[in-house]
């Protein structure tokens, strides 16, 4: 399938769009939350690999960047070797940061997943083990939220 | 059996940085497996949201310090694209040369350490020595051993001195001879590949959902390169193959794996030789360089352990609004109770040796 052929075929599907092409070989597009979990299962079979889910928090609201790779060239550009990435971008509300997790589709978007929470608060329906994965555990607070206090700690003798 | 639960590491020989990973044995047999991270996470990716642009590349450097300029390399690579630089061909000539010299230091790097892991002191020492010759190569242009800081936004810190070329050519011409010696060493002996025959298997298509790219995926014979497949810099002009080597039908053991990292270095000699002949001469900064930046770029690269991957969005101020960093292996390793489970509590070194950890990356 030729990435063109690619875009028209996403630009159909339930909640897409802003569907546009960056850099010859990324299909860029919105999607909303409540159909992203039927448009990743649609994606499984040509995009393989997941390789990076990005938590940025936009103040007053959350945005969720998903990065998927086609490694098996079931989608091309023209006629060059040049892998195809999709990059879906979901807005969340700030009062109920949560998404339908992926980690049963890709087991790669596990601790991605994780990080997301634990750094930032997004909260991953379905996920199997939703821990912190870097902060320990008991850490108070997601750091990377732009409203996150530093606090500044005396220890107490 | 009872099953029991054993913590390796933090302070462990077979962690390679400080990580923990606690295995759930039955007997000698692993059942489970849990990862866990975070002893050294240094927030990265928030600092970079209080530097400038620029100065951001001292932090990538400590990314990873076995691997640092490619780490830098595709932090810059990915400001580049936001702020839409463009870079001399000269100056991509000279990232490709340090980025090849530095996959070299890194896959001897992880060699070295790997012989200690199967109990060979001597391979150590042998990768080891070869590594120096390398950091010494590296040192040239851009003044230090580890932490170059030598590839900014822009370009290139200072041209190639004068002999370089030469130089570079002595080294890798020893470094053929000595990997033709390594292959008696250890690809002949028996007892290496007693240790890594038949361990540590994935298939490619596990890999692929697991997150697993890079060195670890061409050795379950995938073609994929980022250098090839989402070509940057120059190596779409340059003669080189993709090494890839399997152990079976599409999966990948420890030797395979062993083996494809082999063929890479080899790969890599061949890129930095076609690269000297075909540099022209030219400038190696661009001369107009943005301080801020306004929307979002991303840039995967081929780092030394695969898919390495920056994702950067700009508010127009002169700092990023958020910094994401794609660390393979950080991947690799929440994969890790699948590929460890069934095998022998003794194999795990010879398994987690053969992916190549880096704590500093995966942490950030």
């Amino acid at each position: 399938m030729n990435i063109d052929e690619f875009m028209q075929q996403v630009s159909s599907f339930k909640g897409v769009s802003n569907v546009s092409k960056i850099r010859n070989n990324t299909v860029k597009l919105d999607l909303s939350k409540e159909d992203s979990l039927a448009f990743f299962i649609s994606l499984e079979s040509d995009f393989e690999h997941c390789s990076l889910i990005s938590a940025i928090d936009n103040q007053p609201d959350f945005e969720l960047v998903y990065h998927f790779s086609c490694m098996n060239q079931s989608i091309v550009v023209d006629d060059s070797d040049c892998a195809v990435m999709l990059e879906a971008h979901v807005y969340l509300k700030r009062d109920s940061p949560s998404i339908d997790s992926i980690s049963n589709i890709w087991f790669g978007a596990n601790w991605h997943e994780r990080e997301a929470f634990d750094l930032m608060g997004i909260y991953f329906i379905g996920h199997p083990d939703l821990r912190r994965v870097l902060l320990p555990e008991g850490f108070a607070g997601h750091p990377l939220r732009k409203d996150y206090v530093y606090e500044i700690h005396e220890e107490e003798w | 059996m009872a099953e029991m639960w054993i913590s390796m590491g933090p302070q462990h020989p077979m962690t390679h940085g400080l990580w923990t990973l606690k295995v759930k044995v039955d007997g000698e047999t692993i059942v489970d497996a849990d990862p866990e991270l975070g002893y050294l996470h240094r927030s990265v990716e928030k600092m970079g949201e209080r530097r400038k642009y620029f100065m951001n590349t001292t932090l990538t450097d400590r990314l990873c310090y076995a691997s640092s300029t490619t780490w830098t390399h595709c932090y810059t690579h990915t400001v580049e694209e936001l702020m839409e630089v463009e870079v001399p061909v000269r100056a991509q000539y000279i990232r490709t040369i340090m980025l090849e010299l530095q996959r070299l230091a890194s896959h001897l790097m992880w060699a070295g350490a790997y012989m200690p892991d199967l109990g060979h002191i001597t391979g150590a020492l042998y990768f080891w020595r070869d590594r120096e010759l390398f950091l010494n190569l590296l040192e040239i242009p851009s003044g230090s051993r580890l932490l170059y800081n030598y590839i900014r936004i822009g370009g290139v810190k200072r041209d190639l001195p004068d002999g370089f070329e030469e130089k570079t050519e002595r080294i890798m011409k020893l470094f053929e001879q000595r990997l033709d010696e390594y292959a008696d060493l250890f690809e002949n002996s028996k007892i290496f590949r007693m240790r890594t025959d038949d361990v540590g298997k994935f298939t490619a298509d596990q890999a692929k959902n697991f997150g697993i790219t890079g060195p670890n995926l061409r050795g379950c014979g995938t073609k994929f390169d980022l250098r090839k497949h989402d070509t940057y810099e120059i190596y779409d002009e340059i003669d080189w193959d993709i090494a890839t080597r399997e152990a079976g039908p599409g999966y990948s053991d420890c030797f395979s794996r062993y083996m494809v990292r082999i063929d890479e270095m080899k790969e890599s000699v061949r890129i930095i030789r076609d690269c000297f002949k075909k540099m022209p001469a030219g400038p190696t900064m661009a001369s107009r360089i943005p301080v801020r930046a306004q929307g979002d770029a991303f840039r995967r690269t081929e780092d030394s352990r695969g898919e390495a991957m920056m994702y950067v969005v700009g508010d127009g101020s002169d700092r990023p609004y958020r910094w994401k960093i794609k660390s393979p292996m950080f991947t690799t390793i929440s994969a890790c109770p699948h590929y460890l489970k069934g095998y022998k509590l003794a194999d795990i070194p010879a398994i987690m040796g053969s992916i190549d950890i880096c704590i500093g990356e995966t942490d950030k």
